[in-house]
């Protein structure tokens, strides 16, 4: 107990030097990486490459976000990588320097550059062995920042394409640290299968650092997240590859503590910002529920669901989540619907949906800024899972939120401006590192 | 008098096959083990590692396999090859690519090496995962580079040394042939040539004096690399199961009486034997010949697609979709599959697909060209109503009228074919180092390109 308790301690002290100073990202990264509480001045898209679109390959997209800038709301930059590598997810490393942009595919990673000049990105690194250097972890999704450190889940693993896979730890310099594995059933590495389910899925990471807990979510392996979804919805061997725990992590010591029962494919993980909430929220894509992870009063991690979303049966398949900074709201975009629901989570034990908006045909990724103010939003989900025809828009767009209603600002057709699928938005700004666009005099962003 | 005929017929082979082998191959090992390392779990020889065991009921429990533990240890195979193992006949190899320990070796990495893909994703093992039967339980039809949809079921590779026609519409004609076409193909793993796959491993320094040690001093090329290739698949034998102990070793015990009712029902009223067929010495379970069963003229012409297709969300959780649902995200249409037809376009082929075999069938699922079906009792019932009606159904295809015992007792049957050598294949699989993409790689952002 004692060792617990001076664990914590640490953990805590740790969390007041590193992290609460600096506070966080728009609402959503990680606490260790330096915020914009400003107005952002770009938007930088990871985007898939479409046969028969432009150049056919995936691509950063930047998009001007400065308002009064002559190019706000167009694309001023395509920067090209080579080949469909899925693009998906990206992540800036703790000093905000660099955006690491993963293809789930061909398993490559692509360093970005972009602080030298942020309205210009460059590629600085092209990671290439990261199946070989991890021993066999397929699909590198989320790009979460610790202290001079990036750790990187995986989907799947180089020998069956299935779900079972762990996360990579890589330093700064891109270089491979170290594998963790998701527990299974034969190899739990120390956690307790707290109920039926330990299947070694992966797909997010969070953590918690004032707490010491990291969590991951579980999603599925290469051969289903690449699959025509038509063709995998009706494969009943496909349908049951997918996962339904999530894994609650000692963050320092990297060591799984305790698997939890998530039905339903718990995908992105917000947490609480507050350090006397100590919960951090999900949805299942599957089964279309909120669900809640949280410290109970006896100090045990829980999970429980605590909402549907919208009408599960018509399988809407929420995508990705947002919070907001005061913890008192969650966006939640459902791909199937093309909608955008806020829900009031003021008790995280029961949210309650308040407000709701059809964005377009099809939705992913949200991302809003940390005031709340400005909420991006995003199409793309896979390159092989999005929709057909007329329905398959390829957007990204600029909404304000004033509390009661989305107001649309502006529009970016990915697909008339010969760019691809839009998926992952994240923030730029000159300010993060004491520049100024030329011809201006001001700082745009107020960064902490 | 079965056990004497095919015992003389070994005899025989393994004179021709020794005699060759020996001139190419003096260091002959006799032991199969080459590296035990730590003992193999042979149960991880018997199915997927993520077992889904009672997945569709609400108190499904995961029994996970760790990925670490996934280790094997290296067997002599040509031995198999050698002294097939018991139910099998003679290997049949061509002249001109006699077995080696070297081209087995050679083919065998190439076999797991992903970078033979455009992309450096996918290797044979992909769609052929040595614990899942060298086919794929997971899907019904496999996913290629970028995710393209592919056709058909992916086939188990046991036995396919014996097959006279290679792919299910029986476009090939040898082993050395055939590899190419998955290599190559656009929505397999699409390598855009021969010529680039050569330059690729002429770039691999792994692969450095491997061709040349195999080859007579030949490095890397169109018949070296098929050669290889098809030299490690001609050595995945795989019988001497409970059925051969009883039925070609005459030990009573070795099944039990199901299984014999079972095979009563085989050879009899079911009339399966017809085109699985069993020799006096041997048995394939194959008559290198095609059939239409009705399955793949239903899905082109003959089905009534339902207006909602019942999806499993989680353990015991189903939800109804509707067509219009799932049309909304299926972006790649593919081809009706005619089966024979694509080959011949004799328009009586329509939908005539080869037998397959039905040794190891516990360890293919799903069956049937297009993966249709999740077990063997599906399989049973569709052919216990004689297919699916269609002009040009086969003859041999009829209601069969089985009653339920009967159907039991050929699952029985049809579960005693798992070859007792299985766990030695798989773990010579899982020994095998999977060919990744390094930094000393051929690759556009490495000092070591693609040389063009």
């Amino acid at each position: 107990m004692k060792a617990i308790a001076l664990c914590r301690y640490l953990a805590m002290a740790a969390a007041m030097v590193f992290c609460l100073p600096a506070q966080a990202d728009e609402t959503c990264m990680s606490p260790y990486i330096a915020k914009i509480q400003g107005q952002e001045d770009y938007v930088y898209v990871w985007t898939l490459g479409v046969e028969g679109i432009g150049d056919e390959q995936d691509k950063l997209v930047t998009i001007d976000t400065r308002p009064g800038s002559d190019t706000y709301g167009r694309v001023v930059g395509s920067l090209s990588v080579g080949g469909r590598n899925e693009a998906h997810h990206s992540g800036l490393s703790d000093d905000r320097k660099y955006l690491w942009a993963g293809g789930l595919d061909t398993n490559k990673i692509f360093v970005f550059d972009i602080h030298t000049d942020p309205g210009k990105p460059v590629l600085h690194k092209v990671i290439t062995d990261f199946v070989e250097s991890t021993g066999g972890l397929v699909g590198p999704h989320t790009f979460y920042a610790l202290p001079g450190r990036m750790m990187i889940t995986a989907l799947s693993n180089n020998v069956d394409h299935g779900g079972r896979t762990g996360m990579a730890e890589y330093n700064n310099n891109g270089e491979y640290i170290a594998t963790h594995w998701i527990p299974t059933d034969a190899d739990l590495m120390g956690a307790v299968k707290s109920g039926k389910l330990a299947d070694g899925y992966g797909y997010d990471v969070r953590v918690r650092a004032d707490l010491n807990i990291m969590l991951t979510s579980s999603f599925t392996g290469w051969s289903n997240y690449m699959m025509d979804f038509g063709t995998m919805l009706q494969d009943s061997a496909a349908m049951q590859r997918f996962g339904h725990t999530m894994v609650v992590w000692d963050m320092h010591a990297r060591k799984p503590l305790k698997v939890l029962d998530v039905p339903g494919t718990p995908l992105e993980i917000r947490c609480a910002w507050d350090p006397d909430h100590r919960y951090c929220f999900t949805s299942t894509a599957l089964t279309s529920q909120i669900w809640l992870i949280y410290e109970d009063d006896a100090g045990e991690w829980q999970a429980k669901a605590v909402a549907d979303i919208g009408d599960p049966s018509t399988i809407p398949l929420p995508v990705d989540i947002s919070i907001t900074a005061d913890d008192k709201g969650l966006w939640v975009d459902t791909f199937m619907e093309g909608k955008a629901r806020y829900f009031d989570i003021s008790d995280p034990h029961a949210p309650k949906q308040v407000y709701e908006k059809t964005i377009g045909s099809q939705i992913n990724m949200v991302s809003q800024s940390w005031d709340g103010k400005r909420v991006y939003f995003s199409s793309s989900l896979l390159g092989n899972w999005d929709k057909t025809g007329d329905a398959d828009e390829q957007y990204v767009k600029l909404y304000h939120w004033d509390g009661n209603e989305l107001k649309h600002q502006w529009t970016v057709d990915f697909y008339k401006e010969g760019l691809g699928r839009s998926h992952q938005m994240r923030f730029g700004a000159y300010a993060l590192y004491g520049k100024r666009p030329a011809g201006e005099t001001r700082l745009a962003a107020v960064v902490q | 008098m079965r056990h004497a005929a095919r015992a003389g017929l070994h005899a025989l082979a393994r004179g021709v096959l020794v005699a060759g082998l020996i001139a190419v191959q003096a260091s002959a090992r006799t032991s199969g083990e080459l590296d035990t390392g730590r003992a193999f779990d042979e149960s991880q020889a018997r199915g997927p590692g993520d077992v889904k065991e009672g997945y569709e009921r609400a108190d499904y429990r995961t029994r996970s396999r760790s990925l670490l533990d996934r280790r094997g240890a290296r067997k002599d195979l040509i031995r198999f090859a050698l002294d097939p193992p018991l139910g099998l006949p003679p290997v049949p190899v061509p002249a001109d690519n006699p077995l080696t320990r070297t081209k087995i070796e050679l083919g065998r990495k190439l076999f797991f090496d992903r970078r033979l893909s455009i992309n450096d994703t996918l290797s044979c093992a992909t769609c052929h995962i040595p614990e899942q039967g060298f086919t794929n339980n997971e899907l019904r039809t496999p996913v290629g580079v970028e995710g393209r949809s592919v056709l058909r079921n992916s086939p188990t590779l046991y036995n396919v040394a014996y097959q006279k026609h290679l792919f299910l519409d029986g476009r090939e004609i040898s082993l050395e042939n055939q590899v190419w076409q998955p290599m190559t193909a656009h929505n397999e793993m699409a390598a855009p040539s021969i010529g680039y796959v050569i330059r690729k491993l002429r770039r691999m320094r792994d692969y450095e004096g491997m061709f040349e040690r195999a080859f007579d001093g030949r490095g890397p090329d169109v018949l070296t690399i098929g050669q290889a290739l098809a030299s490690y698949q001609r050595t995945l034998l795989a019988a001497d199961s409970p059925f051969d102990r009883w039925y070609f070793d005459g030990r009573a015990d070795a099944v039990d009486e199901s299984v014999k009712r079972g095979f009563a029902l085989f050879s009899g009223k079911a009339q399966c034997i017809v085109c699985h067929r069993v020799r006096e010495d041997h048995a394939l379970f194959i008559d290198h010949r095609f059939h239409n069963t009705g399955l793949g003229y239903a899905a082109s012409v003959g089905g009534n697609e339902p207006d909602t297709t019942r999806v499993q969300l989680a353990p015991g959780v189903f939800a109804d979709l509707s067509r219009a649902s799932i049309d909304a995200v299926t972006q790649q249409r593919l081809p009706n599959d005619l089966g024979l037809y694509r080959i011949t376009e004799d328009p009586g082929d329509r939908w005539k697909f080869r037998t397959q075999t039905l040794r190891n069938v516990s360890l293919t699922a799903p069956y049937m060209h297009n993966g249709r079906f999740d077990t063997l009792r599906e399989v049973i019932d569709f052919y216990d109503r004689g297919g699916v009606p269609n002009e040009l159904l086969s003859p041999l295809i009829r209601p069969l009228g089985l009653m339920e015992w009967e159907k039991q007792d050929l699952e029985a049957f049809l579960h005693s074919l798992t070859g007792g050598n299985v766990a030695d294949l798989v773990a010579d699989a899982f020994a095998v180092p999977i060919g990744d993409l390094s930094p000393e790689g051929p690759n556009w952002a490495h000092e070591n390109t693609l040389g063009y």
